[in-house]
């Protein structure tokens, strides 16, 4: 029993070193100190899988929409924010300099999505609009730990994709996807 | 996390932090370029778009308003609007207005990334909504999106490499 307490502590002193370095490398010349890299590689991995689960959401409703035959306008409207996320991705996989571990390469966009997408139409674009929302706010989480420059990169991706969203309310305004 | 809480933090925060300054002093004087240039963009619209723009006009001084708020918390003078700004282009008709808003969104946008890069999380939070605030009033007056609100396209062409 006595043993756990101690295996806390040590715990959270191995959890607590890392913090400190990271507040050592805060001074006022961000240049002269430049954050280990470990952190940002694991933000832009998780950066990097939620850019192909965008792109997996809009090829599954884009792929649903064509075998059920919608009209061509809502591919077309969708199509070019598909195309941000695959530019996000490849921004973002540019700036990965050490390959995963678990997969010894790149990753692709590939992704399988987490849920199936929905049939077309409103509850598709619903669907869409989630998503760009719980990945503009899940980008912006990532700012506080990521060095200087990837911040600015999330921060701009978390701003392109907020502007997807009334996009996507004008396309169910307009009633292009249903 | 609370973005309301942080982003009050930032105001109240004392930090002497001479990067944060400047960063904040850039976004300051982006801020009062664009109050300048949407009194000359709602000059020229009517009905819902001039509508737009004075809502974004006001968005502007709100905005400006809490920066110089944030740099006197950190004991800066903030920086005194000029009294008239060299418009990017002339504008004498709806579609030169519009175009103009896009370029005061535009640099807006970079302006607040500045403010991303900044050590203090409060300051990154801030910055980082006003980036998102920007690139929206961008996209709605540009009426489409772009996908990197903000950044150069020379940072895109030009990521960091090891031993570049």
């Amino acid at each position: 029993m006595a043993a756990h307490p101690t295996r806390r502590v040590v715990l959270a002193a191995a959890a607590a070193l890392p913090l400190a370095i990271a507040s050592g490398c805060d001074g006022a010349d961000v240049l002269a100190a430049p954050p280990s890299p470990a952190p940002d590689v694991g933000l832009l991995r998780a950066a990097i899988t939620a850019e192909q689960l965008m792109i997996a959401r809009y090829s599954a409703v884009l792929a649903r929409a064509r075998g059920a035959g919608t009209p061509a306008a809502l591919a077309a409207a969708l199509e070019p924010l598909a195309a941000e996320h695959r530019a996000h991705f490849a921004q973002l996989r540019s700036r990965l300099i050490v390959p995963p571990p678990s997969r010894g390469g790149a990753p692709s966009p590939s992704g399988k999505p987490a849920q199936p997408a929905p049939a077309p139409g409103g509850a598709a674009l619903a669907f869409l609009r989630a998503a760009e929302q719980a990945a503009a706010t899940a980008m912006l989480d990532r700012l506080p730990r990521a060095s200087a420059s990837l911040a600015q990169l999330f921060a701009s991706i978390s701003a392109s994709e907020a502007t997807h969203v009334p996009v996507l309310d004008s396309i169910l305004l307009d009633g292009t996807g249903t | 996390m609370n973005r309301t809480q942080m982003t009050g933090h930032a105001a109240g925060a004392q930090s002497p932090d001479p990067a944060a300054v400047r960063a904040l002093q850039s976004a300051l004087a982006a801020e009062n370029a664009a109050v300048y240039g949407y009194g000359i963009v709602g000059a020229y619209l009517t009905g819902s778009m001039q509508a737009a723009a004075t809502t974004d006009w006001v968005a502007h001084q709100v905005a400006r308003d809490r920066l110089e708020a944030m740099l006197r918390s950190r004991g800066s003078q903030p920086a005194a609007a000029a009294a008239g700004y060299q418009l990017p282009a002339p504008v004498r008709s709806p579609a030169e207005a519009v175009a103009l808003a896009v370029t005061l969104e535009d640099r807006i946008t970079t302006a607040y990334l500045g403010l991303v890069a900044v050590s203090s999380t409060a300051i990154r939070e801030f910055g980082a909504l006003q980036v998102q605030a920007s690139a929206l009033r961008a996209a709605a007056w540009r009426g489409s999106t772009v996908p990197f609100p903000g950044l150069p396209v020379s940072v895109l062409a030009a990521p960091p490499r090891p031993g570049s």
